[in-house]
């Protein structure tokens, strides 16, 4: 390992050289991002973000140096004010037109070019709260090589250490504008030590999750349902969720009863309007080892305490995603209603029985990427069976009807929408993650065929369609149809668009390719030390009515036990706040962990996360992602859904003319929708 | 749409309405597929279709969810039969079903029938521990019909989920299951002469050990017969069938009735 740390140290500076034209070359990189996480899952923190951050590193470094390590490097104090890193000298990637990787193009972009022995090294890091890099103080072996430009060396050891060096810091808050008083500090400390009494998880970023009660999904939904809010074991979870009324009620509490919860939540409101109260928003809360995030929309508060490490960034995005969920199932305006006419309104009224699709909703936001890079990940499938199985769900259409979606797995088969939605907009990533777990939540349901509202947040926050959910497959229920429409009333029309899609799929013995169907192994791509991988391409401007998706294998050895596959996702969460920190955004990054080495890329065209065995070299490495690059292009049919397939709900589709469709779905009541 | 007619058309409507968590999936299930499993709480409404005999009945099990209460009307529109469900060990559920359900129950059929059920059975038996005097519950009443959910609830209990804790007590005697009966007879204007009487329509069951349930079900398919014969007449006629007639009242007899 040592050697291979020289290796990439010499490497990194010699890319340094590259680095100015590829910088210029990416300058675009930040708008591509447009569809990923930032866009759509935190559309308000983008901004305001950067500021908080500022806050942070100013204000506390100071009074508290052994915890500044929360608040990374104060941005005089940078190594090396040369802007930019290094590029990775991947050749004639095809997918990857420029090769190279590098520093973003925010001034804060730091470069150590020179590793100083001995000396701390401030590593490039965001928001990160209580993560890897930064100081490293002590009885760090590793600490001369972890002098990286971009490509920055980290091990667990290290943080592990600084993880130590936390413990006992003050907690601080973050309020959006920089805090003149100090008192927020006391109220933040009441909170915090309140709500993170429980004693410091030594987790390195590398191994979290060992001991840690996981949200595995076989954990049963709710049965936390009934927990002791006041035992140890309550504060030991590794991220608690909860949503409160502007008026302090509790809503949802992921852990225990939220009444009794009441009094910490009525805390957690308190201090919300305390801030509020001096015309700030308090954004999070960082102390030992947890990070509490608060986040409002509209009359609810929600606020997630987190020992995930995670950045503030990625938590906020899950809150959203716990926000929209609600939004789902009651539409945005009938809650603003609600609490417009009656503030102390207990919503849990209306909630109940949803909690077991609120804790799905977490459970699955921990275990599942897509939710991370706000991709949906569908079945790889032979395109000329995708295609047929498209085909079908475009005859089988009734006035009114706008999405058809074709579920196997809890995996995408095939979307097929109506035309005159699909010109305006498209169906987002996180709209779709809502309806999957819904219908995960639902699928004690198998033999029948439901018929439920449902509203799509980011479709249209206020109005509801009405989804026909039914298997295509009983008793096994694996393949899953689900059909949206704009009419509450269109039950039986609806359900008979599926009975015509199953005789259409049985004359195709489409059930059972789709059986045969698989998610595939890494060894398929044929490189010995790559383990695992996530791709998300982005929007090319032809096809930018696409849904947004990734493609990762399935995680085999050694990700096969729960608390592996949480680690590498932790590894995937961290790589991913590095890359879309909003100080310091980085463009690649090469990461040796204890037990894997990891490589993260983020270019205009798309966004790689990569796993490879610990011994890997930096060479090894970008060779293999030239070939998994390579492979993914030669495989991107069968990957992704390619050009969904549009259908007009006229009845007569084959031989009218594309106006009079149009004309039609507005009469079909679609357009009063919106 | 010339297609619709393909579709294995449903003779005949029964709705399940009630609380939620008072059982209403788990009686079906135990009808349906014989075993009592595990459920979740229902969104919207699922929607069945038993074959009896020569017949399609399409049975619809609701949310007993507020949330979906805007929905009720719909999932009733035309509806033979209303199996309205409580659960025995909880008095609130059955105060619900007059001030929630009842009203959703207006667009169906005018000869539907209503069959009031308390599930549970099992948690009342003589297995109960102790049935100690239980006049509690009482209080839990108040606000009338609230048929906006959101708004017209001034005073909003505490959400079912947490009222529904299992005691072992059965805190709703017949005698209440029955009065409601001749209260809902009186809501829809019926004469309780010519209606079926209320130990024929007040059931017990239990979805967990199946106690009742097959009773439940196929007495009522059996009272809903005379629907299915006239829709399929109906049918005959035009082509065009819906499920919302409201023509012929009063057809209704007590054949077949076990
Ligand atoms: N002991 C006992 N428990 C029952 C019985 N029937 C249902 N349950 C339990 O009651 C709970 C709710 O049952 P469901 O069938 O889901 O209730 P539901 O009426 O469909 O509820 P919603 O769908 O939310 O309206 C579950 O935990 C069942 O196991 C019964 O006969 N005896
Ligand atoms: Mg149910």
């Amino acid at each position: 390992m040592e050697i291979d740390d020289n290796k990439d140290n010499g490497e990194t500076e010699e890319i340094i050289s590259d680095l100015v034209s590829v910088d210029c070359n990416l300058s675009t990189g930040p708008g591509s991002l447009g569809p990923s996480l930032s866009n759509h899952l935190a559309p308000d923190p983008a901004g305001p973000l950067v500021n908080t951050t500022n806050v942070m590193l100013k204000a506390p470094t100071n009074s508290n140096p052994p915890s500044d390590t929360m608040a990374a490097p104060v941005p005089g104090a940078e190594a090396a004010p040369v802007p930019g890193a290094e590029a990775a000298p991947v050749p004639g990637a095809e997918a990857a037109p420029v090769p190279g990787a590098e520093a973003a193009p925010v001034p804060g972009a730091e470069a150590a070019p020179v590793p100083v022995p001995g000396a701390p090294v401030p590593v490039p890091r965001g928001p990160l709260f209580g993560a890897v890099g930064a100081t490293v103080p002590g009885p760090e072996t590793q600490g001369p090589q972890t002098a990286p430009v971009q490509m920055e060396k980290e091990t667990d050891e290290s943080s592990k250490t600084e993880c130590q060096t936390n413990i006992g810091g003050q907690p601080e808050i973050i309020p959006e504008e920089p805090p003149g008083e100090n008192e927020q500090d006391d109220s933040g400390e009441f909170v915090v030590t309140m709500l993170a009494r429980g004693k410091l998880q030594e987790q390195g970023v590398g191994v979290t999750g060992g001991s840690s009660p996981l949200s595995a999904p076989s954990e049963g939904p709710s049965s936390h349902r009934d927990e002791d809010v006041t035992a140890e074991s309550w504060r030991q979870h590794r991220k608690h969720v909860f949503v409160l009324s502007e008026a302090g009620k509790p809503i949802y509490s992921r852990y225990g009863s939220e009444e009794a919860l009441s009094s910490t939540m009525g805390v957690m409101m308190a201090l919300v309007s305390f801030v509020q109260s001096s015309d700030n928003t308090i954004r999070s809360v960082y102390s030992d080892g947890r990070t509490v995030v608060f986040m409002q929309k509209g009359p609810l508060v929600l606020v997630s305490v987190s020992s995930s490490r995670q950045s503030e960034q990625q938590l906020r995005g899950e809150l959203l995603y716990v926000y929209y969920q609600i939004i789902s199932m009651l539409t945005q305006a009938s809650i603003a209603r609600i609490f417009k006419n009656k503030k102390n309104y207990d919503l849990r009224r209306l909630l109940a029985g949803s909690e077991k699709i609120l804790d799905g909703l977490l459970n699955l936001v921990d275990s599942d990427p897509s939710f991370l890079l706000a991709a949906v990940h569908c079945l790889p499938l032979a395109s000329s069976l995708r295609d047929s199985l498209s085909q079908i769900l475009q005859k089988a259409i009734t006035p009114n009807l706008v999405f058809s979606i074709l579920i196997a797995n809890n995996q995408l088969l095939t979307i097929v929408q109506e035309k005159t939605v699909i010109e305006d907009t498209r169906l987002e990533p996180a709209d779709v993650h809502l309806l999957l777990n819904l219908i995960g939540a639902s699928s004690a349901f198998q033999a029948g065929e439901i018929w439920t509202p449902i509203c799509l947040p980011l479709f249209n926050p206020d109005c509801y369609f009405y989804a026909y959910i039914s298997y295509l497959d009983p008793p096994e229920c694996t393949v899953c149809l689900l059909l949206l429409s704009t009419d509450k009333e269109a039950f039986y029309a609806v359900a008979d668009c599926k009975r015509r899609i199953e005789e259409a799929m049985l004359a195709q013995s489409s059930l059972s390719l789709i059986a045969k169907a698989r998610c595939y192994s890494v060894s398929q791509v044929g490189v010995s030390d790559l383990r695992h991988f996530m791709y998300k391409p982005f929007d090319i401007p032809d096809h930018h009515k696409q849904l947004t998706q990734f493609t990762s294998p399935e995680m085999e050895a050694p990700y096969s036990t729960d608390e592996e596959r949480m680690r590498l996702l932790d590894l995937y969460r961290y790589m991913h706040s590095r890359i879309h920190s909003t100080s310091r955004p980085l463009k690649l990054i090469y990461h040796v962990a204890e037990k894997e080495t990891m490589l993260a890329w983020i270019t205009s065209k798309f966004e790689l996360y990569t796993c490879f065995s610990p011994l890997v070299t930096k060479a090894c490495a970008i060779n293999a992602i030239t070939k998994l690059l390579r492979w993914i292009k030669k495989e991107e049919d069968r990957l992704f859904i390619r050009y969904p397939p549009k259908y007009s709900t006229t009845p007569n589709p084959s031989k009218s003319s594309r106006k009079s469709d149009q004309q039609d779905s507005i009469d079909n009541g679609f357009m009063s929708l919106l | 749409m010339p297609e619709f007619s393909k579709m294995r058309k449903p003779d005949v409507k029964i709705v399940i309405l009630g609380d939620m968590n008072v059982g209403k999936t788990s009686l079906l299930h135990r009808y349906t597929e014989r075993k009592f499993k595990d459920t979740v709480s229902t969104v919207g409404g699922a929607f069945f279709l038993k074959q009896w005999g020569p017949y399609n009945i399409s049975i619809w099990d609701t949310a007993g969810r507020e949330q979906f209460h805007g929905l009720g009307s719909m999932y009733c529109r035309g509806a033979a039969a209303v199996i309205l469900t409580y659960d025995l060990t909880n008095w609130h559920s059955l105060a619900e079903l007059e001030e929630r359900f009842l009203s959703l129950t207006d667009t169906a059929n005018h000869d539907c029938i209503y069959a009031i059920v308390g599930n549970k059975a099992d948690l009342t038996g003589n297995q109960a521990q102790q049935v100690a005097g239980q006049d509690g519950p009482t209080e839990d009443q108040g606000e009338g019909g609230g048929v906006n959910p959101p708004s017209a609830c001034p005073t909003p209990p505490a959400s079912p989920v947490l009222l529904s804790r299992v005691t072992l007590n059965k805190q709703v005697s017949r005698e209440d299951a029955v009065s409601l009966y001749g209260r809902i007879l009186r809501y829809k204007g019926m004469d309780e002469s010519n209606c079926l009487p209320a130990d024929k329509m007040c059931f017990e069951t239990s979805a967990k050990t199946g106690y009742n349930v097959d009773a439940l079900f196929e007495t009522l398919f059996d009272m809903v017969l005379p629907s299915i014969l006239r829709n399929r007449t109906e049918r005959e006629q035009s082509p065009t069938v819906d499920l919302e007639d409201h023509k012929e009242t009063g057809k209704r007899t007590r054949a077949r009735c076990c």
